[in-house]
């Protein structure tokens, strides 16, 4: 009797089994789906603070490369950040967030350290208007570092910078490297400004001239230094040799 | 209230045109959100509004740009005040006219800037800076306020006749 009886046992059992199986797997999923939705909003946090933490690391690498230069350069400078670009679209400009309550005053020279940046034109209590090298508005003196002939370095409408007033005869290359030559009030000597991309002189020319690529990518600044104070370089005619100076 | 209201939305545009500039430049051509919000605010309410409106967005635009102060303080003032006044010359204010409006007072506004900014450009360089600058920013400037005149009336018909604070016109 029993035996007869297990067969169909067996066959419920085996029934209710898959049954429960697939009720448990493919059915009664709510709990699997409210917790797949906690966890794909928990990834969606998580990669977001992930962004926010990368954003933050490269901003404080910069600042950290803008530290280390501002520690061991001969020059006084407060470091800035980027807070605006280009508020009116016939200047290349950018806005810091330092003041006049920070110290900053028009015609400071502004740079990174990777080289020149800009010139402070107008200063706002909190914040500060630079004028970028590629702006017609803005120039500069500056020399090859190779040959040590002066020009005068300028931006174009274009966007690009030139450098005007190369000696006719000065051997200058495209690749060479030109930098401040600390003629002006607001740059020390030897600053790196870019590289000579071309050179052009015409035959009616009485000078050459140059075109630049800067140095620092103006479009990808996060921060600068402005330069409140420097030493003036002391030219190499002016002061007598070390040896000859009278011993006290 | 409505005055603090207008200042806050001057001063949000301008910090817009600082920040939000560059995501929305077409190759280097950057859109004057100052002066198309007052374009919009003249075509949206009459010339008074428009030149109120003009001549504070303008100033504070002055406070963080190079040049200097009053340019264009006066620049977009007049420019709201003359969208506004062609609310007065025509029946409907169509998104046709809002393209042609801005598109000549862009092109007005920029050429005297581009004067002021640059007095000594040569030929050539003035010729690029018009061809290759001026232009396509006044024709983006034209689009640009022909896209939220349309969206403001799409969203919210009657808005062209509930001002600011002054009711209707």
């Amino acid at each position: 009797m029993a035996m007869i009886l297990e067969g169909p046992l067996h066959g419920v059992a085996a029934i209710q089994d898959s049954v429960g199986e697939t009720w448990n797997r493919y059915i009664a999923l709510q709990q699997v789906w409210e917790e797949n939705q906690r966890l794909k909003q928990e990834i969606q946090q998580l990669q977001g603070e992930q962004n926010r933490l990368r954003e933050q690391s490269i901003l404080a690498m910069e600042f950290q490369a803008l530290s280390m230069y501002q520690a061991t350069a001969p020059l006084t400078t407060i470091p800035a950040r980027i807070i605006g670009r280009n508020v009116s679209n016939w200047y290349q400009a950018l806005v810091i967030n330092k003041g006049t309550r920070d110290g900053i005053k028009a015609e400071m020279g502004v740079i990174t350290n990777a080289g020149v940046v800009g010139r402070v034109v107008r200063v706002n209590p909190i914040t500060s208007i630079v004028l970028l090298l590629s702006d017609p508005n803005v120039a500069i003196t500056g020399m090859i570092q190779t040959s040590r002939d002066e020009g005068i370095i300028q931006g174009t409408p274009q966007g690009n910078i030139h450098m005007k007033y190369l000696p006719p005869l000065s051997p200058v290359h495209v690749g060479d490297v030109v930098v401040t030559s600390g003629l002006t009030d607001d740059f020390p000597r030897g600053l790196q400004i870019g590289h000579i991309q071309q050179v052009t002189k015409a035959a009616t020319d009485l000078f050459q001239s140059g075109e630049i690529t800067p140095i620092a990518d103006f479009s990808k600044l996060e921060g600068v230094l402005i330069i409140t104070s420097f030493q003036p370089a002391v030219s190499a005619e002016s002061s007598p040799p070390a040896e000859t100076l009278p011993v006290p | 209230m409505i005055i603090v209201l207008q200042i806050a939305l001057c001063l949000g545009t301008v910090v817009a045109q600082a920040t939000l500039s560059a995501w929305l430049s077409v190759n280097n051509i950057y859109p004057d959100l100052c002066l198309i919000f007052a374009c919009l605010v003249g075509f949206l309410t009459n010339e008074y509004k428009g030149l109120m409106i003009g001549l504070t967005v303008g100033l504070f635009q002055d406070l963080l740009a190079p040049g200097g102060i009053g340019l264009n303080m006066i620049l977009k003032g007049l420019a709201g005040c003359l969208a506004g006044a062609t609310t007065h010359t025509v029946s409907t204010v169509t998104t046709g006219a809002v393209v042609i409006v801005t598109l000549v007072l862009s092109l007005g506004c920029g050429l005297a800037s581009l004067i002021v900014a640059y007095p000594f450009l040569d030929g050539s360089d003035a010729f690029h800076a018009i061809s290759w600058v001026l232009l396509p920013q006044a024709l983006y400037n034209a689009l640009l306020a022909a896209g939220i005149f349309w969206l403001t009336h799409k969203v919210r018909p009657s808005f062209a006749v509930v001002h600011f604070a002054q009711g209707r016109r």
